[in-house]
């Protein structure tokens, strides 16, 4: 133990004499978070997981554009109003530079256009309907050029609905009024008519089905649904614990140089011990990048509109991924150490395998975003296995015991790059 | 510097011996060590000297049990790596030709560290960080990190550092390459001190001087194996050579040795 922590001991000197180096290590991934967390909420406005902005321009002025309204508020859309003054040109320039994801215009006289093709269907004089040009009155809408396949599809068929909503509640209307016209004019008692003093629109707007989303245990226990800080908080702090795997690999690589190593090949101490003093330091490190990436995640992302990082509970498990994943790094940038003969080799391969266990593991895009393919390759990451749990923690709201599958991968590859470091450390001579 | 406890029943078997040890690197032609056996008695200033390419590198690495060799028995103080590794190391001192220190570090940092790696701690380490910063005349800059050393600093300390565990059998690959004369002449007389109280002594270097001043033993090895053994007065006497770089030029050839 004394040999673990005197071996520790040492590490932690000479990372806290490397101040840049350290820098490096906690600026690294606290930029990125901070970054693709912001690229991502525009993501989100695209893809539809957050209100999508729609503009509106209504050149009618009449009770058509407020039922619109009224009607596309109730789904996921924000509505804003257009200024009257400024012409189609301006809004459709609006939606293509950006702006807004949507713009829909109310051409002139839609209203109006409107009522009188409604009530020409109930015409009773067939003859007044000849000659006459019958058609819908068009609401005009266009969609930003990088709005999302997904989105632009569930939107057209949220304004479809809406315009259909208001054409039958125009048509229930008229309908009603006709029917107690002609029946008022029947001798028959108040008490026989049908449906007696019922509103027709009303009775027939009664929902008769009805879909109903059931939400997983955490948005059901009032957590925070899925946004993009929940992912991207542990994605890129599991990134930049990752990434410790390089200087790791530099710190041994430095010692195998130089005559260090076999200075510390002919004490009285295993390799094993060594290995143990380094990887505790860097766990060190590797839980001081954790806490700080939540710390920005839950106190600085509110300050620029992002939602805030929660870990509402499970915190052992979490914490527990935590070490785990740092334990797998570290032993990474050990066994990195022991088989590169240079630092540029090292810091080659440890930059490359890391981004890319990083690219399929889902710490860039998510898992399911990805081709069939790639999403079974994901498997092999070990990026893959620490974020698969926090997001069954912090997304699924599960628990410990399900997320013993991908802790034991972690703890199997701590154990096999350790091994193979070890089984190197027996080979490696240094110059002498 | 007291001298570390003996262990009598060892006594009378060599500090070092190496017996027919060969040794052969992956894809070379020719083995590093070929039929090597050497014997160093307890007690002794044992020079290693050869040209480039000779097998010295080898020869230490095996010798301190760094290496496996192929073939062949090595023993320290009578006792076999495969079966006291642990113990050999206790007892065995190694001052690598790289200089083995951690630049950043103070040079009461980097002898902590490699003295807690011994076991030892409390205040019979810092006894001995003390006691061996006087030894190589460094106690004034022992707050300073080794990065600011001059090269002769940095081999003294180098020094330092590998007597921590008070070896029986030290072992120095070229201590005093590429240093100035006082660093140099410390080092000879502290050398020459910590052999006079017991320390038996492997020293390899380039310079035939250092080796006939300081050496009471030589072996000149070329090729993997050693091709004269004995004292530098009784190795001139034999060989009729007037000086040692003489003998050496005989013995290795005048051929540039470029590995």
């Amino acid at each position: 133990m004394l040999k673990i922590m005197a071996a520790t001991t040492k590490e932690l000197l000479l990372l806290l004499r490397d101040r840049a180096g350290l820098l490096v290590l906690f600026l690294m991934p606290a930029i990125l978070v901070v970054v693709i967390t912001l690229v991502q909420e525009n993501v989100m406005e695209l893809t539809g997981q957050k209100k999508t902005r729609v503009v509106l321009l209504d050149l009618d002025q009449g009770d058509l554009g407020q039922s619109l309204e009224k009607q596309l508020e109730k789904g996921n859309l924000l509505i804003e109003q257009w200024d009257g003054k400024k012409n189609e040109a301006d809004i459709r320039a609006a939606v293509k530079a950006g702006d807004y994801q949507i713009g829909i215009i109310l051409p002139r006289d839609a209203s109006a256009h409107f009522k009188q093709e409604t009530a020409r269907l109930f015409r009773q004089n067939k003859e007044e309907m000849t000659g006459q040009t019958a058609g819908p009155t068009f609401v005009q809408v266009f969609f930003d050029p990088l709005i999302m396949a997904g989105l632009r599809s569930g939107i057209n068929a949220q304004l479809q609905m809406a315009l259909t909503t208001i054409a039958m509640q125009a048509k229930l209307t008229i309908l009603d009024r006709r029917l107690k016209e002609a029946m008022s004019g029947l001798p028959v008692p108040q008490e026989f008519m049908p449906l007696p003093g019922l509103n027709l629109p009303e009775l027939l707007e009664q929902p008769l089905l009805s879909l109903k989303e059931i939400h997983g245990p955490r948005q059901a226990a009032g957590g925070a649904p899925y946004n993009p800080v929940q992912q991207n908080v542990p994605a890129w702090a599991l990134f930049g614990m990752f990434f410790t795997a390089i200087p790791i690999a530099g710190a041994i690589i430095q010692e195998r140089n130089s005559g260090i190593w076999t200075r510390l090949r002919a004490l009285p101490v295993s390799p094993l011990v060594l290995f143990g003093g380094k990887a505790t330091a860097y766990m060190g490190v590797c839980l001081c990048q954790f806490l700080l990436i939540a710390l920005i995640g839950a106190y600085l992302f509110p300050c620029i509109g992002l939602p805030a990082f929660t870990i509402s509970a499970q915190l052992p498990a979490v914490l527990l991924t935590v070490l785990l994943a740092s334990l797998a790094a570290c032993s990474y940038g050990i066994f990195l150490g022991m088989a590169c003969n240079s630092y540029e080799q090292a810091s080659t391969v440890g930059a490359t395998s890391v981004v890319t266990a990083a690219a399929i593991g889902g710490i860039m895009v998510p898992v399911y975003a990805m081709p069939h393919a790639m999403q079974r390759l994901s498997i092999i990451s070990p990026l893959n296995w620490g974020l698969s749990a926090f997001q069954d923690l912090l997304l699924r709201g599960n628990s410990l015991p399900a997320i013993l599958d991908d802790l034991g991968r972690l703890l199997l590859f701590f154990a096999l790059t350790a091994l193979f470091a070890w089984k190197l450390a027996g080979t490696r001579h240094s110059r002498f | 510097m007291s001298g570390n406890s003996r262990l009598p029943a060892q006594e009378q078997c060599p500090a070092l011996s190496a017996v027919a040890v060969c040794k052969r690197y992956k894809n070379t032609l020719r083995p590093a060590l070929d039929d090597f056996s050497l014997e160093v008695r307890q007690g002794e200033f044992f020079g290693l000297l050869g040209p480039n390419g000779a097998g010295k590198t080898t020869a230490i690495a095996i010798l301190t049990g760094l290496m496996p060799p192929d073939s062949g028995t090595v023993r320290l103080m009578g006792m076999g790596y495969r079966e006291k590794h642990h113990q050999i190391k206790q007892i065995l001192g190694l001052v690598p030709q790289d200089i083995g220190l951690y630049d950043k570090l103070t040079a009461r940092e980097n002898l902590t560290f490699f003295g807690k790696l011994y076991g030892i701690k409390g205040k019979r380490l810092t006894e001995k960080i003390q006691r061996n910063l006087e030894f190589v005349s460094l106690t004034e800059n022992a707050a300073r990190p080794v990065a600011t050393f001059s090269f002769g600093m940095k081999r003294r300390l180098n020094l330092a550092a590998g007597l921590l565990n008070d070896p029986q059998v030290l072992v120095l690959d070229e201590p005093c390459v590429g240093i100035d004369a006082q660093s140099r002449h410390l080092i000879h007389e502290q050398l020459r001190d910590l052999n006079r109280r017991g320390t038996t002594i492997l020293y390899t270097t380039h310079y035939m001087e250092e080796a006939q001043e300081l050496c009471g033993r030589l072996c000149i090895m070329d090729n993997g194996r050693p091709v004269a053994q004995g004292s530098p007065v009784a190795l001139l006497r034999n060989s009729g050579m007037s000086t040692l770089e003489e003998l050496f030029l005989h013995l290795t050839g005048k051929e540039l040795r470029d590995v």
